[in-house]
């Protein structure tokens, strides 16, 4: 078993030879802990050191990823949410499914979903797809907009800090790729039943939600906060 | 309690569990982002059992009561997730019955058993296996929303068939139930602290 442990740790640092293991013994002082880093699944100490464009870290024990060193980041991820900030309007403005008879097309709109589950006895439902499907997708591309562009400015801003803890916070319950592949299946259940009419907003959702995952997985959650700290001790 | 050596913990470091600052243990916020800082999840174990527990209730009416209610012409049909399945099956709509499968009963039952498993593993402070117990907690984190697949079809099934009028859709209790044991096996596994899998037998094997 100790064999296994160290031949793990042997692996992996000498693949990518980016974090290594702090010697025991001697107390650690401020700035030492500042250029040190936790592995946040096993809890290994690991000594940080900058990466180059491309590089990840990953840790020697466990092998959890400990940081991604994107080209641009931050503007790429700027240039995702830009992208999804012009298909949100559409996706919630637009018609998203419905039918059509007799020339007349009765569609609804993503928002107007939520309000006929609400009034037809399935609340529960019509709140998982208000919460879930239209209020936060918007709220977490607002927190990406709100923390890039300050930090690629290099300004700092009084939101950056409550933005940052919200948006890692709130990601696990993202779900709109979820949702787009649900839509999917429901689409193949009734097509058996009748002719359904796809809108245009069917199709801006998928844009947005294909955004805003572009946007937030470029946003590296180590090398944020890193920027974070660039530009709130100035 | 003791920690492995070379872990954060063992040198009086916590992490933060939000920006993953490193802060001396005893301090109760982090300096850098101001959220609480705590060396591990002590009661995690518990928490996730608990949690686990009352997935594990709510699968049963999840699967034993009609997820919806197809009215047409006043004859009304009740689907449970399997009918469902069995019945894209039948259709010779394989991938729908596939995905559908695998996301509602492969992912929640796997993902149940998993964090059963890896809590047990913790509890009785197992010190093997630890690489494949973190694999196999990663993807249980990482399928996890991918159950709410059947919550979303029901819901939009449930709009549109509403739009046309020609027959009613009704949702079943059982979605409510399902998208209980979703949210719950996600609670479970975010609340369970991976790192205890790797505190265990320290001095033994360092």
């Amino acid at each position: 078993m100790l064999m296994a442990n160290e031949q793990g740790m042997g692996r992996h640092s000498s693949l990518r030879n980016s974090t290594s293991v702090p010697k025991d013994g001697m107390e650690l002082t401020k700035d030492q802990i500042d250029r040190q880093i936790a592995c946040h699944e096993c809890d290994a100490l690991l000594d940080l050191k900058p990466l180059t464009k491309g590089q990840r870290a990953v840790c020697p024990r466990c092998g959890g990823l400990i940081q991604v060193a994107r080209d641009d980041h931050l503007t790429r991820a700027l240039a995702f949410a830009i992208s999804g900030l012009l298909l949100l309007p559409i996706a919630n403005a637009y018609p998203f499914l419905g039918f059509e008879r007799g020339g007349l097309e009765n569609m609804f709109r993503l928002p107007q979903a939520a309000q006929i589950l609400f009034q037809n006895d399935a609340q529960f439902l019509g709140i998982i797809i208000l919460v879930l499907i239209v209020v936060l997708p918007a709220v977490l591309l607002a927190l990406v907009l709100g923390l890039v562009i300050p930090l690629i400015r290099g300004r700092n801003a009084p939101w950056l800090i409550p933005a940052g803890r919200l948006l890692y916070g709130m990601n696990t319950w993202n779900m709109v790729e979820v949702f787009v592949l649900g839509v999917i299946v429901s689409l193949v259940k009734i097509m058996k039943l009748a002719t359904v009419v796809i809108g245009i907003s069917f199709w801006a959702y998928i844009g947005f939600a294909l955004c805003l995952i572009g946007a937030i997985s470029h946003l590296d959650r180590l090398s944020v906060w890193q920027a974070i700290d660039r530009v709130s001790s100035r | 309690m003791s920690f492995p050596a070379g872990t954060a913990a063992a040198r009086d470091l916590a992490s933060c569990h939000t920006c993953w600052k490193l802060v001396a243990v005893g301090s109760p916020r982090c300096p850098r982002c101001n959220a609480r800082v705590h060396l591990r999840a002590h009661d995690c174990v518990t928490r996730t059992v608990a949690l686990l527990i009352t997935a594990t209730i709510l699968y049963i009416p999840a699967n034993l009561l009609p997820i919806m209610t197809t009215e047409t012409l006043g004859v009304s049909q009740d689907s449970t997730i399997m009918g469902g399945v069995v019945l894209f099956w039948k259709m010779g709509s394989y991938p729908i019955a596939g995905i559908i499968f695998f996301a509602s009963v492969m992912i929640p039952v796997g993902k149940m058993l998993a964090l059963f498993a890896l809590s047990w593993s913790v509890w009785r402070k197992r010190a093997t296996q630890r690489h494949q117990r973190t694999v196999l907690y990663r993807i249980t984190e990482f399928v996890g929303k991918w159950s709410m697949i059947d919550v979303f079809v029901v819901a939009v099934m449930v709009a549109l068939i509403r739009l046309g009028g020609v027959l009613t859709i009704q949702p079943g209790i059982a979605a409510l139930a399902f998208a209980g044991v979703v949210a719950f096996t996600m609670v479970a596994a975010q609340g369970f602290d991976s790192r205890l899998i790797w505190d265990a037998g320290a001095g033994e094997d360092e």
